[in-house]
């Protein structure tokens, strides 16, 4: 059956037709406007039960492909009693375009770390496309000319989580040639990205806490194609007037193969030298200035030339958090490498996690556990060695 | 006119066949070694702190690695020179241009293929499951048997994928993975499940002892090279080739493994 459509039939439709495209333009509106998606959050808002609250655990989030992973790992950082989480947050995935900035995985993360009650301490770099010199493909080659983009992703992520993340650190183990896309390593220049990102980062969050550093424990001599020790490096950057662009210090200090109260010199690496970086700090006045180790632990591969037993990693790490405790008051957190990778490298940097791509703690994951929540420490999970029967 | 015509026809067929014959010797074609390393040397990356593939001994580089390096330069004809380079730096020196190749037990990584190219396997570090030749032990006989391994290791992963099938294995864990073979050498345990190159360490010091080794997960090492670098990439898989054939690349690998 048909009808003819009278005038007012059609205005009708008209009007219809028009209201429908309004609402499908206000869902498009609301839709790009939507807060990150906020996923796989826990019911509630969860709290750190810890008797050691310097345990602090380096995450490796932002590759994650799962956000459950997400949710799983800082679940677990959590049900281990570290209070504090070392978090890297590629400039590259944020500002794939100049001044377009997408937060929605930066958002996820830090929304997940403070559901489970974690603090994070951000540590940023890993240069966007655009931004890396076009004759080198490595994703750490910077020129001086953009030390001030760098700076304003510093200063865009300090303001965007302002009261949530309040430790941003500064690139990653500036005495590596390596980390600077295999440019020879210069403290100078290194000084000038602190200076540049300082200014911008205070101005868009006054709390936040610019740290410096994160230098690669090393025992490179100066004109060393590879790098410089941390030694000199420090010292070089006080001596460059450095100590006023930032206001902690991060290190990164590895056991290797000597147990955590070897004695430190400048000869050595062991978990110890980081009292050689704070000699260097006292020395320029900078005894104020707290420091964060962001980057420690043991290793226990079956063939790697630096790796310990997994008992004695277990043993040496929580024989470290003692040591701390007892003669480190200027120590803030110290912060194990690595609590999960999301997905093995099939080799023995796999051996520097807490637990497994999949998901399996470690035995160094229990031990930490129950040295972080005052358990008693539970009996190793393995074996005597076999011995020949009689 | 008519013969004019035939030969428009043949031509319309042999030309193409011809092109496609010449692209495909092409393809099979071993390229220039100078064109490939205009530096005239190749340049290796590897971590030199990983025995028995790399190890740094006072500056000087030995192992499995470091032999099929040579190897492989000299059957290219070109000097070899090798870069100690950290593990975490590895692709990024071969990205960059800083080195042509590594060669450093590194496991084809899937992923890394938009940015690197990877030879054909050199070695296979899978898990093997071993037992003694006297009473060899399958993969599908598992069920019951008695299965030593390393804790929290990839052994252990994949004893419980098995468990996570449903088989009933009883587990044997160890500190380390020698323990685990040592369990199976003295009798304690029916299987042994470590990677391969800890089963072919171990037995190298047990001379005495038989055993027998299936794989249960295959771990390809290969050598990588820059995704731009075409001529690098099939000199690599020629004279790898070539290598396998002659029974080279298994001396090399039985004088470290």
């Amino acid at each position: 059956m048909s009808r003819r459509m009278t005038s007012a039939d059609a205005k009708q439709k008209r009007a219809r037709a028009c209201a429908l495209a309004a609402l499908f333009l206000l869902a498009l509106l609301i839709m790009s406007r939507r807060e990150p998606a906020t996923d796989y959050l826990p019911a509630e808002q969860q709290t750190v039960v810890t008797e050691k609250p310097q345990v602090c655990l380096h995450t490796l989030l932002e590759n994650e492909v799962e956000a459950e992973s997400i949710l799983l790992t800082l679940e677990l950082a959590r049900e281990l009693g570290a209070t504090t989480v070392v978090q890297f947050f590629p400039w590259a995935y944020v500002e794939r375009e100049p001044g377009q900035f997408s937060w929605s995985l930066a958002d996820r993360i830090v929304r997940q770390a403070e559901m489970q009650g974690l603090r994070v301490i951000a540590r940023l770099g890993l240069i966007p496309d655009w931004a890396r010199d076009g004759d080198t493909e490595t994703l750490n080659h910077l020129t001086e000319d953009l030390f001030p983009a760098y700076a304003a992703y510093a200063a865009a992520f300090a303001e965007r989580y302002a009261g949530s993340v309040e430790h941003l650190i500064i690139w990653n183990e500036p005495n590596l040639s390596f980390e600077w896309g295999f440019q020879p390593v210069d403290p100078a220049r290194y000084v000038r990205l602190l200076e540049a990102s300082y200014g911008p980062i205070k101005r868009a969050n006054p709390q936040a806490l610019v740290l410096a550093g994160a230098l690669a424990p090393t025992l490179e001599p100066r004109g060393s194609a590879a790098g410089l020790n941390e030694l000199d490096f420090l010292q070089d950057m006080y001596d460059l007037g450095a100590g006023v662009f930032f206001d902690a210090l991060a290190i990164h200090s590895y056991g290797f193969r000597e147990p955590p109260e070897a004695e430190p010199a400048p000869d050595r690496l062991n978990f110890r030298r980081s009292e050689l970086q704070r000699a260097i700090m006292l020395a320029a006045g900078d005894d104020h200035k707290p420091v964060y180790i962001t980057e420690s632990g043991w290793n226990d591969h079956p063939r790697w030339t630096q790796a310990v037993r997994p008992s004695q990693r277990a043993d040496y790490t929580l024989r470290a958090y003692d040591y701390v405790e007892r003669h480190w008051d200027w120590l803030k957190n110290l912060c194990i490498w690595a609590m999960r990778y999301p997905a093995d490298v099939y080799s023995y940097p796999d051996n520097f996690t807490l637990v497994s791509a999949d998901f399996a703690p470690k035995p160094i994951y229990y031990a930490l556990q129950n040295y972080a929540r005052g358990w008693a420490r539970s009996k190793t999970p393995w074996l005597p060695p076999p011995r020949p029967e009689a | 006119m008519k013969r004019h015509l035939h030969i428009a026809r043949a031509l319309t067929v042999a030309l193409p066949m011809a092109l496609l014959v010449a692209a495909v010797l092409r393809h099979y074609q071993s390229p220039d070694p100078s064109r490939a390393f205009p530096n005239d040397e190749i340049v290796i990356g590897v971590d030199g702190s990983f025995p028995p593939f790399a190890l740094d001994a006072g500056g000087e580089l030995h192992g499995l690695d470091i032999d099929l390096g040579r190897a492989l330069a000299r059957n290219i004809g070109l000097p070899a020179r090798f870069v100690s380079v950290s593990f975490n730096s590895l692709y990024d020196s071969l990205i960059s241009g800083k080195v042509d190749l590594l060669i450093s037990a590194l496991r084809v990584e899937p992923a890394r293929r938009d940015d690197v190219r990877y030879s054909r396997p050199y070695f296979d570090n899978g898990l093997v499951l071993v037992s003694d030749a006297s009473a060899a032990l399958a993969p599908d006989e598992i069920a019951g048997a008695r299965i030593a391994y390393e804790y929290a290791s990839s052994a252990d992963s994949q004893i419980r994928a098995w468990e996570r099938a449903l088989m009933r294995i009883e587990k044997r864990p160890y500190e380390l993975p020698a323990h685990a073979l040592d369990a199976l050498r003295y009798g304690q345990a029916d299987g042994a499940l470590v990677d391969a190159t800890t089963y072919r360490l171990y037995v190298k010091s047990q001379e005495e002892w038989r055993a027998n080794a299936t794989f249960v997960t295959h771990d390809p090492y290969a050598i990588a090279a820059g995704l731009d670098r075409t001529d690098v990439g099939k000199l690599v898989d020629g004279e790898l080739s070539a290598l396998k054939q002659s029974g080279e690349l298994a001396r090399i690998v039985a004088t470290w493994l």
